[in-house]
């Protein structure tokens, strides 16, 4: 097919020639030159000094890494332009993801549960403000909000992972442990009754689709 | 401030590239240092694999490939580190083609120039097998069957440290590096927990969400949680290393893209509350 294209002159031939090259390049170095004549054949894929093991580390290697990589970037993209909160089941998920990406790193388990609470009292503001429109609440609300935070925290020293609801590695430990698990468990039930139903309907002869009927 | 708030959200997202390669750039540079603490799923591993007793034989599996090597690869060398400074026998072996050639570079680098411990007596690499789940149930069955000759052509009859591993029950634990299909589950499905013999795993992040059920059931004991599991073992053996290294950018990154999730939502709600007023 690639030398089709090449033959041809279609579009992208020339990307063409460097998987054929590729090619013939692996073969060579798997079946007829070893470069390190003190290694027997099999063995030589993964023994040091071999042309195979130099393609692995030093082509194979950081192409795959670099691919693999490349999702790091287009994933930010995506969560910028395409990550919105359209309703209630979206921001439970951005919220969720938000725990989860921050609580799993270092970062996550420095921040101090008492910078949360005043991150809840905040956006409790915002959303009372939002809902009754007055200020008074709004201020009432979150003055109440700093005061309670602030004694409550001056009296137990400030803990950094207490209150632990509000400690970010210990939530993001509780969702992977409890509501993660739990949906995992119903999908991989449901994939286990699906393949069963399927298989006893092949047995039976009740599917026929694989022989194309 | 709207204004600028709405236009960003219409940035080009070659601007957004550039932010997150600057993020993940700089702080391997400049180390933030930020302390590493281990979470319980990852003592639980450590835990586990401080208890076995001296000169128990450790089965580690290697399934993850170049790409996944930055998660998976830190959580190999430090688990074999682990090993041999408290004295196991380690047999590696591998589901996935490209993890003989990573799992003999840890080998190499920890067993034999870190270690200074010897192949065949200390350490042996029995190498990839293809057949997926069909290798962990021949590993269960009879070893031998499968395996005549190590990685390095030698049989198995002539490795010391082969002498009375016979199937998978012959090992007192497994280690499982898995990066996909086949991996933990099905090591968990067809070796650890019919035969009852302890296993942990240390995974990509992305595949916790698939193993954790294992984890909670007490099948699997504790798993690595990608990168940062990888540097909390670390930090729990006391050997930084790639794991720990890559944690400040992998910290400053996560910020970053949830600070641009927050940024767009904020433009999003502008633009929905512009628009129900005209």
């Amino acid at each position: 097919m690639q030398l089709q294209k090449v033959f041809r002159k279609q579009q992208g031939w020339q990307y063409s020639i460097f998987a054929i090259v590729g090619f013939f390049f692996a073969i060579i170095a798997g079946f007829f030159y070893k470069g390190n004549p003190d290694v027997a054949w099999g063995t030589h894929v993964t023994a040091d000094g071999t042309l195979f093991k130099w393609i692995f580390t030093y082509m194979f290697a950081p192409l795959q890494a670099t691919m693999f990589a490349l999702l790091a970037f287009f994933v930010a993209s995506a969560s910028y332009r395409a990550f919105r909160i359209r309703n209630f089941e979206a921001t439970l998920l951005l919220v969720a993801g938000i725990i989860i990406m921050i609580g799993r790193v270092p970062l996550g388990s420095n921040i101090s549960s008492w910078f949360i609470l005043y991150l809840l009292v905040l956006i409790g503001g915002i959303t009372i403000n939002s809902v009754f429109k007055n200020k008074q609440y709004t201020a009432i609300f979150v003055s109440v909000g700093i005061i309670v935070i602030t004694s409550a925290g001056s009296s137990l020293g400030w803990p950094l992972d207490q209150p632990g609801i509000f400690y970010l590695p210990y939530l993001q430990e509780w969702i992977y442990k409890y509501p993660n698990v739990a949906g995992a468990r119903a999908i991989m039930m449901g994939i286990g009754m699906g393949i069963f139903a399927t298989s006893i309907r092949y047995i039976l002869g009740i599917e026929k689709s694989y022989i194309g009927e | 401030m709207t204004d600028l708030i709405l236009k960003m959200g219409t940035v080009d997202r070659r601007w957004i590239f550039l932010v997150i390669a600057l993020v993940v750039i700089v702080p391997l540079f400049f180390p933030l240092g930020l302390p590493i603490r281990a979470t319980a799923t990852t003592q639980h591993v450590y835990d586990t694999i401080d208890a076995l007793p001296h000169g128990s034989k450790v089965l580690v599996s290697c399934e993850y490939g170049p790409s996944t090597k930055p998660e998976i690869h830190p959580m190999v060398l430090s688990v074999m580190r682990h090993l041999f400074k408290n004295e196991h026998k380690v047999y590696v072996t591998c589901l996935w083609p490209d993890g003989q050639f990573l799992a003999s570079d840890a080998l190499n680098l920890v067993g034999r120039d870190e270690y200074g411990l010897t192949y065949g007596e200390d350490y042996v690499l029995l190498g990839f097998r293809p057949g997926n789940e069909a290798v962990v149930k021949g590993i269960v069955s009879n070893l031998r069957k499968l395996y005549t000759i190590d990685a390095k052509g030698t049989k198995i009859t002539e490795i010391p440290m082969m002498d009375g591993v016979n199937r998978f029950e012959d090992f007192d634990f497994l280690f499982s590096a898995s990066a996909g299909y086949p991996g933990t589950i099905e090591w968990v499905q067809y070796a650890a927990d019919p035969t009852n013999v302890p296993m942990s795993t240390g995974t990509t992040s992305i595949q916790v969400n698939e193993v954790m059920p294992y984890v909670s059931s007490g099948q699997v004991q504790g798993i690595l949680a990608g990168m940062p599991g990888a540097a909390e073992y670390e930090a729990l053996i006391g050997v930084p290393g790639i794991g720990t290294s890559g944690m400040d950018a992998q910290s400053v990154a996560h910020l970053v893209i949830v600070l641009f999730i927050v940024l767009g939502n904020i433009g999003y709600f502008i633009e929905r509350q512009r628009s129900k007023k005209y």
